[in-house]
């Protein structure tokens, strides 16, 4: 089923949201988008770049409490897995791609309950782009800038009013009850071809060569000197994983309340790029250079997840390259690596 | 489905081993049952401090409801572990990891290599072979440790070292004047033994840098890559291949280890 939405309408939507659901949308923050929980409908900027950390962080959350304890009576100990209905607004189909992939790396057995639970209590309202965000994105060669699943409600722009396809029961619910969306008519669906259209001549491919290949040719290069080159910039800073929507790797820790008798465990965003990852107590490191663990970063994303889900852990955000002070991108990256292989060819 | 509350158990015995080692006797909570395989592992949780993966030293039938972990005393939950007495409430996760691959095992002789808190898994494989020993045919045990103070279950070594069911060989990096046995890296200790390669089945567990080592003694003896089996360490963090620190290449040691195969492992750059 397929709706529209004028603009102006857009508040009350927002608002109608809000009696159901945490609302969670791009709101403008220090220069910058950040995907926010809102309870001012105005606050919200379905327009936006990229935000600084994906919205996936809200399935995913840093500091997650785990289990709650108290020493005095350690059999006690329960677990915490909480599911607030929350609505993820205005996510951009790479970041759609993203949660995607992590359902399918958390829900693979052991199932992660934690994000399940938040997953399941989760509607996601996609907002299409028309043309590229930002300077620094591969969106269009990692075939991310659409998406076809992973959302409740998609919202793409036609000019005065937004085309909404509407893709699951709980979609339909929404749109239902607010009485402010009208039936898609024929014309609507003729301009909402026409901006798809406009769209693909918006998007450049960056990556010189072909991306069916990458994980193929990067195995390759496993040996290749671009990893000294990149690791020896690399300030191993964690910057790149922390923004990326599709890393996952965590630790645990327990905290305790002053009363040092309760506590709680909880799970903290951890990553492969910081120099202590793979340390253990003997003080062995497994990866203690910096050009290990860029390689490690993007074969987890090209070679491992791809061999594992079929499709690649890398949905072409950029974000990794944004926020990188060192300036590694890995954009410079592939094209390093497919351009040796031409070269060899 | 998983979450990460640990199974409550209780201490029932403690054994200093060495100055830095103590052994552990752990029996769950509510008649709950390990049921674990020789090399695998455990996550001890001790609230308010954390987590920690620690090999099963006990082999799976023993005495059906406790198990045995040899802890060296060395981050903040093994310190904390060291301080705990019999009946001290520990929190137990797992057993996870995939096990010694005993089902592949019989008829075979079985060479077991320990360097180092190596023989903390390898006890449960070596009791488990002990307990079923008529199913194999030789059993060879070679041990390494840096000093003679260092060497871990001293008693049992003394107890292997008289049974004519196992030939066991021990060698120290650097002796003291008491030390009446072979001195140097354990894999001097190839020149005593003789095997037939085409019957072998080799487990071996020590520090990372003696992998290489030994490898090498053995398929210079004419074992089979496949029939030689690593007990590899990393840092098990969560135990059900998510949290990423166990990850070497492509797989998750936690899941797919912490026991594989040189085959299998020569093909992973990061693993030796």
């Amino acid at each position: 089923m397929d709706v529209t939405i004028e603009y102006t309408h857009i508040d009350r939507f927002i608002r109608g949201l809000l009696s159901h659901y945490d609302v969670i949308a791009p709101v403008a923050r220090d220069g910058r988008f950040i995907f926010d929980r809102i309870d001012d409908p105005a606050a919200v900027s379905p327009q936006y770049d990229t935000t600084l950390l994906p919205p996936v962080k809200w399935i995913y959350p840093n500091n997650e409490v785990l289990l709650e304890f108290d020493l005095r009576d350690i059999t006690k100990a329960a677990v915490i897995a909480q599911g607030r209905p929350q609505a993820l607004t205005f996510v951009h189909p790479c970041d759609i791609n993203a949660i995607n992939l992590m359902d399918d790396i958390l829900a693979e057995e052991p199932s992660d309950a934690n994000y399940l639970t938040r997953r399941r209590s989760t509607v996601i309202i996609g907002y299409e782009c028309l043309g590229p965000c930002k300077e620094n994105y591969l969106c269009f060669d990692k075939g991310c800038h659409i998406t076809y699943k992973g959302f409740d409600l998609f919202f793409t722009d036609i000019g005065g009013r937004y085309y909404v396809h509407v893709a699951t029961e709980a979609g339909r619910e929404i749109v239902e009850e607010d009485g402010i969306f009208k039936k898609a008519a024929y014309d609507d669906w003729v301009d909402l071809m026409k901006a798809r259209a406009e769209r693909k001549k918006g998007f450049k491919k960056v990556i010189r060569g072909d991306m069916e290949m990458l994980s193929h040719h990067l195995k390759e290069a496993y040996h290749n000197e671009i990893w000294d080159i990149e690791g020896k910039k690399c300030l191993s800073c964690g910057a790149c994983v922390i923004v990326c929507p599709t890393c996952y790797c965590f630790d645990v820790s327990d905290e305790m309340c002053p009363d040092m008798e309760k506590g709680v465990r909880t799970r903290r965003w951890d990553g492969c790029q910081l120099r202590g990852f793979c340390k253990v107590a003997s003080g062995e490191n497994f990866r203690k250079d910096a050009a290990e663990r860029v390689r490690h970063r993007v074969f987890k994303k090209e070679v491992y997840l791809k061999k594992r889900f079929g499709r690649s852990g890398c949905v072409g955000c950029g974000r990794c390259i944004d926020y990188c002070i060192a300036k590694i991108s890995i954009i410079d990256i592939f094209n390093h690596v497919m351009d040796r292989v031409r070269e060899n060819v | 489905m998983f979450n990460f509350l640990p199974m409550p158990a209780t201490i029932t015995d403690v054994r200093q081993l060495t100055d830095r080692e103590r052994l552990f006797t752990i029996r769950l909570d509510n008649e709950r049952i390990l049921r674990h395989r020789p090399c695998q592992f455990v996550l001890i949780s001790l609230f308010g401090i954390g987590e920690a993966p620690i090999s099963i030293s006990s082999p799976p039938v023993d005495s059906g409801k406790t198990f045995e972990l040899c802890i060296r005393s060395m981050g903040n939950l093994t310190n904390a572990m060291h301080k705990l007495s019999v009946n001290d409430k520990i929190g137990i996760r797992g057993p996870y990891g995939n096990g010694f691959p005993i089902e592949k095992i019989g008829g075979k002789d079985i060479l077991i290599v320990a360097g180092g808190l190596g023989l903390a898994p390898l006890r449960s494989l070596i009791k488990y072979v002990l307990q079923e020993r008529g199913r194999y045919r030789r059993v060879i045990l070679l041990i390494g440790a840096k000093r003679p103070g260092d060497i871990l279950f001293r008693e049992e070594i003394s107890e292997w070292e008289r049974d004519p069911a196992i030939e066991t060989h021990i060698t120290v990096d650097a002796a003291d004047p008491s030390w009446t046995r072979h001195v140097g890296v354990i894999t001097g200790l190839f020149r005593h033994i003789d095997i037939d390669p085409l019957k072998t089945i080799a487990a071996i567990v020590g520090p990372p840098v003696m992998y290489r080592f030994v490898i090498r003694e053995i398929l210079a003896k004419g074992v089979f890559e496949g029939n030689i089996y690593l007990d590899l360490e990393r840092r098990m963090r969560c135990g059900v291949g998510k949290c990423g620190h166990c990850q070497i290449n492509g797989i998750y040691l936690c899941q797919n280890g912490p026991v594989l195969s040189y085959l299998e492992a020569r093909k992973l750059q990061e693993a030796l």
